[in-house]
């Protein structure tokens, strides 16, 4: 699904290089940890992932695409295939949350039928079934999350990168929030998530890749946080 | 593409920052107003050139003894005059008019204005050969020949006096227009920076659709409709502004000129001739500054 070959990233600002070497595979349907000290690369291999950056060296395949060769035009397609949830939430203030959710779909110019179809269903799903016209203002911090994943699975993508998406909530609201992201993962979709949060890592037990320096220094396939330090 | 949802995005972008968009819309409209002001000129002097166009006459006056003492030409020097001007090459016609009949053409010239007829006397009028001339551009001929002949007082070319009044019009038309040029810069920086202030109070709508896979026509298309819908506002306005300028400043003031034949009036059907190019003008500039300003500045 997801595959890194030798990339390497090195920003024009900076001499050490934001990403060094690393080779990555995900399979379909994986849940994957990145972890790593702030500055370690993590944003830089998501990015990567997205297209809003391309590596110095290496190959970067998604799905079908390859990712740091495709054409601009292109780009929209792979977007499309990805989810995307941050730790501030990004939610547009001016619309409710259906609105939001909504405008996913209308940006990629869906049918308005199956718009009002599927909204529904997703915000049944991530469980804010009766705040449909609730404007993010009036959410609690967990639940403009969930809006949030609403929006970047609405399209049903193929992968999910969540980053940090637990870093603004509390520890109760965040594990309620890997539930739902267990849940999108059990449908299929592979979930990359970065994050600092040592508890949630640790009772996840999933996949862990750790960064550091921008190279890859460990990756177990049922890891905790802390192991090894 | 959703045109509903493109149309709500340019309203609510249009509103977002009204201040500027009445900016761009107002330099929009009075640089417009201003190359249509300059085309309705170039219009009124090609059509002053179409009416007059064979009509030129070269005048030849004679001297207030001739005038006075010689009403039906037949003495002379006049009646030597006038065979002479008949056997000049390039000469179509000579029409004599005597003092009372000039007085009389003068006093339907200037009917309109009476303070002027009050003021004019018969003996003010010299008698006339009315010259036309197969080639109007060879009144020189004329000139060279007849002037200070015995009973000539003067030799007096309309095409001359034609020529300066075009130069004062084809003046006032490079005015409007290099106004119009300069208004039309200030018109695209604003359209130019009202973009990328639209662009930037929807940075975070524009982050999401990039992120969620939007292509760029549809990121970027609400910005530039905004900017032509803009620009064709301020053509509207150009035309309206051209429109009331006609009603109430320039048939006042060039009525006098236009009942008495000798400026065409400008109607509104020209003002509707030129609109259209206003439109277009307003159209392209815009649609361009738009597009380029988006390219080059706004990360989309």
């Amino acid at each position: 699904m997801i595959r890194l070959e030798h990339v390497s990233k090195v920003y024009k600002t900076s001499t050490r290089p934001a990403l060094d070497d690393v080779s990555v595979e995900v399979d379909k349907g994986e849940f994957v940890f990145l972890i790593g000290p702030s500055g370690s690369g993590k944003s830089t291999f998501l990015r990567l992932l997205l297209r809003e950056e391309v590596p110095t060296r290496g190959r970067v395949y998604v799905s079908n695409f390859d990712v740091a060769k495709m054409s601009r035009r292109r780009v929209p397609r792979l977007r499309q295939s990805i989810g995307c949830v941050f730790q501030d939430f990004r939610l547009l203030p001016t619309k409710t949350v259906a609105e939001n959710v909504a405008f996913a779909l209308e940006v990629i110019g869906k049918p308005r039928n199956t718009i009002v179809k599927v909204v529904p269903e997703v915000l049944q799903l991530v469980g804010l079934d009766g705040k449909e016209d609730r404007f993010p203002t009036e959410l609690s911090g967990g639940e403009q999350q969930r809006v949030a994943i609403a929006r970047a699975f609405v399209n049903r993508p193929l992968v999910l990168i969540a980053d940090e998406p637990t870093g603004n909530l509390d520890p109760d609201t965040s594990q309620d929030i890997m539930l739902l992201l267990e849940r999108i993962n059990r449908t299929g979709t592979t979930v990359i998530m970065a994050t600092h949060d040592h508890g949630i890592v640790d009772s996840m037990r999933r996949r862990v890749v750790e960064l550091a320096y921008g190279k890859v220094v460990r990756d177990d396939a049922r890891g905790v946080y802390g192991v090894g330090r | 593409m959703r045109t509903s949802f493109v149309f709500s995005e340019v309203v609510t972008g249009l509103r977002r920052n009204v201040t500027m968009t009445i900016a761009m819309i107002l330099t929009t409209a009075i640089s417009l107003g201003l190359l249509g002001g300059g085309l309705l000129v170039v219009r009124m002097v090609d059509k002053m050139q179409a009416n007059y166009a064979g009509k030129l006459e070269v005048s030849v006056l004679l001297t207030n003894d001739v005038s006075a003492n010689d009403k039906d030409c037949t003495q002379q020097p006049c009646a030597g005059l006038r065979s002479q001007l008949e056997q000049t090459s390039g000469v179509e016609t000579v029409v004599f008019q005597n003092r009372d009949e000039g007085f009389e053409r003068f006093k339907r010239i200037f009917e309109a204005q009476p303070e002027l007829l009050k003021l004019a006397r018969p003996e003010a009028i010299p008698a006339t050969f009315r010259v036309k001339l197969e080639d109007p551009d060879r009144t020189d001929v004329i000139k060279q020949a007849f002037e200070g002949k015995p009973g000539v007082k003067g030799v007096d070319d309309q095409g001359k006096f034609l020529e300066r009044f075009f130069e004062g019009l084809n003046g006032l038309r490079d005015v409007a227009l290099i106004l119009a040029l300069i208004q039309a810069f200030a018109a695209l920086l604003l359209i130019s920076n009202t973009i990328q202030v639209s662009a930037f109070t929807r940075r975070v709508e524009v982050g999401i659709m990039r992120l969620v896979g939007a292509t760029r026509w549809y990121t970027q298309l609400p910005f530039l409709i905004e900017a032509v819908v803009a620009g064709i506002i301020g053509a509207v306005s150009a035309v309206a502004g051209l429109v009331l300028f006609k009603a109430f400043f320039l048939d006042r003031i060039t009525r006098n000129l236009t009942e008495s034949g000798i400026i065409p009036p400008i109607g509104y059907l020209d003002i509707l001739i030129v609109s259209p190019w206003l439109f277009l003008v307003a159209i392209v500039i815009s649609a361009t500054t738009g597009y380029v300003t988006l390219r080059l500045y706004v990360r989309l």
